[in-house]
């Protein structure tokens, strides 16, 4: 009698359990191929109606111009996953930028410049991670005035003009590529073979395992997804909740400077006004991809296809000549669907 | 053409003759998929009485409850509302039928004032906009009802637990509710406030209002209650008044076998040695000074009125809080314990109360919550955690506790609350914890995971722990401790051997005075 009451109790609780469990899994389903699903989608839809689109010379384009989005967009998933958000990126990575441009142009040798460049960025997001760490302001505040502080730096050290007149070696990270295979042909010019990997495309994939490593098979990413999960549980837990916080304000800003380095080598010069609104298409990269803005929940391969999302859409509507203004309206409603459809897996509504 | 006896004889048999019927569930059965959580209840509900439903979790109350007031409809049966067989849609349909349901976490809107809360999207108008001395002297009205003495623009997050849940009942009142469904009333409310919520349902009761009253705490029910249906499994075991039912028979008919023994023999035995020495230890406004020793193997309890500083001690002592003085010697050393983390590292654990908020990363797996308080043990030295070992280790813990989960990879969230609990202590015996304050360990649990978690306390005792017992439930202090430090107003008032007391005592000294 009591047993069986008991086994009872066991075997209901564990079928309600496992089906909650399961019905969980199916909505997970459905974000993972909402995701992946448009992408594939848009890949043939965009293949269809221009013959340029699928080239190996295009996709190598598209993944060029993804790259910001994606750098930034693995540095705002770890934010978002804290349950912050990081406005300021854009800003900084300007301000890292034209630092390493003015730098290069000062004579110190390039490498070092864009260290410091780097440097630059990972202490802007230091002053971010203190602002909301240790003063206690939102995130969404201290990171929207360090927006408009790193823009205001950058036009203040460079005067608003451009910083140009740099040598090749500033542009060699944003325009060389890995395994390029090129002799100088008869007549005198290069002649490629094998057009290589552009190295912002090599750092972008090292980025993207990078950060996945980090996020799923590291204790530091655990507490990471612990902090936005529950604060004050982790806390309690003896999770260093300032620490790790304070962590990916620092590592958003590092990649920042990374980007900033990237871009201005690409331009080969400093552009004090570049970078304007990347903010909002790495965190749309990340939303895209099932980074939920309340934390805990995100995933690097998520915020990969989010911003190849966004890429290919550019990339295919410029292709089939869809005026820029159209194109804002088509990716705005693209982020509203996929929230929409990640409320859906949440269960919200 | 008047029929015999006229209309409004009618109205007053419908609605105000106590002991009539107004609400009769019959043969309710709801399925979930691969799950009957309702197999066949009835349920009849008078006017003017106080119904309790009593089940352990899982027993299909908060299912029945949903049912009753409009958010699931039933896959059979029937329900009969006033006589009339009934379909609700939807919450908005029963309410407006006069069936509100107070749930045990309120729904008002913190920043709001307790007028704009009680009347909430049906504000009254004057052209567009609202008409503010029209609310706040509906609001006066409404809430001198139930003798809640507060201005009505007081923002609500001001207002205490208690008058919060008030404010909810005046609510519901303010619908012309005749059926009030409480869930869990008291589960969060000082003895003094638990009284006056009690006079209020009185006076309910008296005006004709039929409570369907939801509750764990059994003993307290003898004040207001008038008859108990109890559940198990899904299905209806007894109706009965409850003056002809004794607790015990109460939670017999809920487990489904006698519970003679509502403790386990203990088998620890406390020594000599002070695993932590507390001294003068104070927060300004709050407590203090406090002091306490605890004893290697033994079960300190905590006991005292919601309010007198338990709580605040722990996590004083554990770092939650800071402290404005005092000092705390861990094995006869000083230490200086200033985050959770430090705490942590000295050996100390803390079971929060509130564990939704306090203990559990919910959205995370059982594995990541059992291991939180440790990564460190499963990862390598680089910093990469071992999966295998993780799995390992909770799925250890998952059996030792009897953890009932489908896997060690489900989401905390989907567990019932004394599965939770058990995560929360599989979390901080993984850590290894040489000293635990459980917080309220059993509250809002059924009562076979409550005898579970005790016979744990016993077994870490019996392995060296020291364990901080803090809890509102004398039986449960009286049952469990060696030793009962009873507060007062942020002070120890006495330190009671547990076989040497009992409930008279330590409430005299909670009250706060000091000789017996």
């Amino acid at each position: 009698m009591l047993r069986g009451a008991r086994m009872l109790e066991i075997t209901s609780d564990r079928s309600r359990t496992s089906e909650r469990s399961a019905r969980q899994r199916r909505r997970d389903l459905i974000q993972k191929f909402a995701a992946l699903g448009s992408l594939v989608a848009l890949i043939i839809v965009f293949s269809v109606t221009s013959s340029a689109f699928f080239s190996v010379g295009n996709m190598m384009t598209v993944s060029l111009q993804v790259t910001s989005i994606a750098y930034l967009g693995v540095a705002a998933t770890c934010v978002i996953i804290t349950g912050g958000i990081d406005l300021s990126v854009g800003s900084v990575l300007a301000l890292a930028g034209v630092s390493a441009a003015l730098l290069a142009k000062a004579g110190v040798p390039v490498p070092a410049a864009m260290l410091c460049g780097v440097l630059v960025g990972a202490a802007c997001g230091y002053v971010n991670g203190i602002c909301v760490t240790r003063m206690g302001l939102p995130p969404f505040i201290a990171t929207l005035g360090m927006m408009l502080v790193a823009r205001g730096l950058a036009l203040q050290i460079t005067g608003a003009r451009p910083v140009s007149g740099l040598s090749n070696a500033f542009g060699a990270l944003g325009n060389g590529a890995l395994f390029r295979i090129s002799h100088i042909g008869p007549d005198g010019f290069p002649d490629t073979a094998f057009p290589g990997i552009p190295y912002p495309v090599v750092i972008m994939v090292v980025l993207f395992v990078a950060g996945a490593i980090l996020l799923s098979k590291t204790s530091l990413g655990r507490h990471i997804y612990a902090v936005g999960s529950n604060a004050e549980a982790a806390r309690l837990s003896g999770v260093d909740v300032r620490g790790v916080t304070l962590f990916t304000y620092v590592l958003s800003g590092a990649l920042a400077g990374v980007t900033g380095c990237v871009l201005m080598s690409r331009l080969v010069t400093g552009q004090p006004n570049e970078g304007v609104m990347y903010e909002l298409d790495a965190i749309a990269s990340a939303v895209i991809g099932g980074t939920s803005l309340m934390g805990g929940v995100g995933t690097i391969s998520g915020t990969a296809i989010g911003a190849f999302v966004i890429g290919v859409l550019r990339n295919g509507l410029n292709m089939n000549g869809v005026s820029s203004f159209i194109q804002q309206i088509i990716i705005g409603v693209v982020i509203l669907g996929t929230v929409w459809i990640d409320q859906l897996r949440s269960g919200k509504r | 053409m008047t029929p015999p006896g006229g209309p409004s004889s009618l109205a007053v048999a419908d609605r105000n003759i106590p002991g009539g019927e107004i609400l009769r569930l019959e043969g309710i059965v709801k399925r979930f998929p691969g799950v009957v959580a309702l197999d066949g209840i009835r349920l009849d509900l008078r006017t003017g009485e106080v119904h309790a439903v009593c089940g352990e979790n899982g027993a299909g109350k908060s299912t029945l409850m949903k049912i009753v007031s409009g958010q699931y409809l039933p896959d059979e049966g029937t329900i009969r509302y006033r006589g009339e067989p009934v379909q609700f849609a939807s919450t908005a349909e029963a309410q407006a039928a006069g069936i509100a349901i107070i749930h045990q976490e309120l729904n008002l809107v913190p920043h709001l004032s307790v007028a704009e809360n009680l009347y909430l999207a049906r504000e009254p108008k004057r052209g567009p906009f609202v008409d503010t001395r029209k609310l706040n002297a509906d609001a006066v009205r409404c809430l001198s009802r139930i003798g809640l003495d507060v201005a009505p623009t007081t923002l609500v997050g001001t207002l205490s637990i208690a008058q919060q849940q008030m404010v909810e009942i005046a609510k519901a009142l303010s619908f012309d509710a005749q059926v009030l469904i409480m869930d869990e009333p008291t589960s969060s409310l000082t003895e003094s406030e638990t009284v006056h919520l009690f006079r209020i349902i009185q006076e309910l009761r008296a005006n004709g209002v039929a409570i369907l009253y939801i509750s764990h705490r059994l003993d307290e029910m003898a004040q207001i209650v008038d008859r108990v249906t109890i559940l198990r499994d899904g299905r209806h075991i007894s109706t009965d008044d409850y003056a002809s039912l004794t607790v015990n028979d109460i939670v017999a008919r809920m487990v489904g076998r006698s519970l003679d023994d509502a403790f386990p023999v203990r088998q620890s035995i406390p020594t000599d040695d002070v695993l932590l020495s507390v001294r003068e230890v104070r927060r300004e406004g709050v407590f203090g000074p406090v002091s306490f020793d605890l004893r290697k193997g033994e079960i300190l309890g905590f006991a005292g009125l919601m309010g007198a500083g338990r709580t605040e001690v722990a996590r004083g002592i554990f770092g939650a809080d800071r402290l404005d003085g005092g000092s705390i010697e861990l094995h006869g050393r000083a230490v200086t314990i200033r985050s959770p983390r430090e705490a942590i590292q000295h050996g100390i654990a803390y079971l929060s109360e509130d564990r939704k908020q306090e203990g559990l990363a919910l959205g995370m797996s059982v594995a990541a919550n059992i291991t939180l308080a440790n990564v460190a043990a499963i990862s390598s030295r680089a910093g990469f955690l071992r999966f295998e070992e993780e799995a390992a280790v909770a799925g250890r813990y998952v059996q030792e506790l009897a953890i009932r989960t489908p896997s060690v990879d489900q989401i905390v969230r989907n567990l019932s609350g004394g599965n939770q609990q058990k995560v929360v202590i599989g979390k901080w015996l993984y850590r290894g914890s040489k000293i635990l304050f459980f917080d309220e360990p059993t509250r809002g649990i059924d009562v076979g995971a409550k005898f579970a978690i005790y016979g744990l306390m016993d077994r870490l005792a019996a392995d060296g722990v020291g364990v901080v017992l803090i809890s509102s439930e004398l039986p449960e202090l009286l049952g469990m401790t060696d030793r009962i430090a009873v507060f007062h107003e942020g002070r120890i008032t006495a330190v009671l051997e547990t076989k040497q007391t009992n409930q008279e005592e330590i409430m005299h000294f909670a009250s706060g005075r000091t000789h017996a």
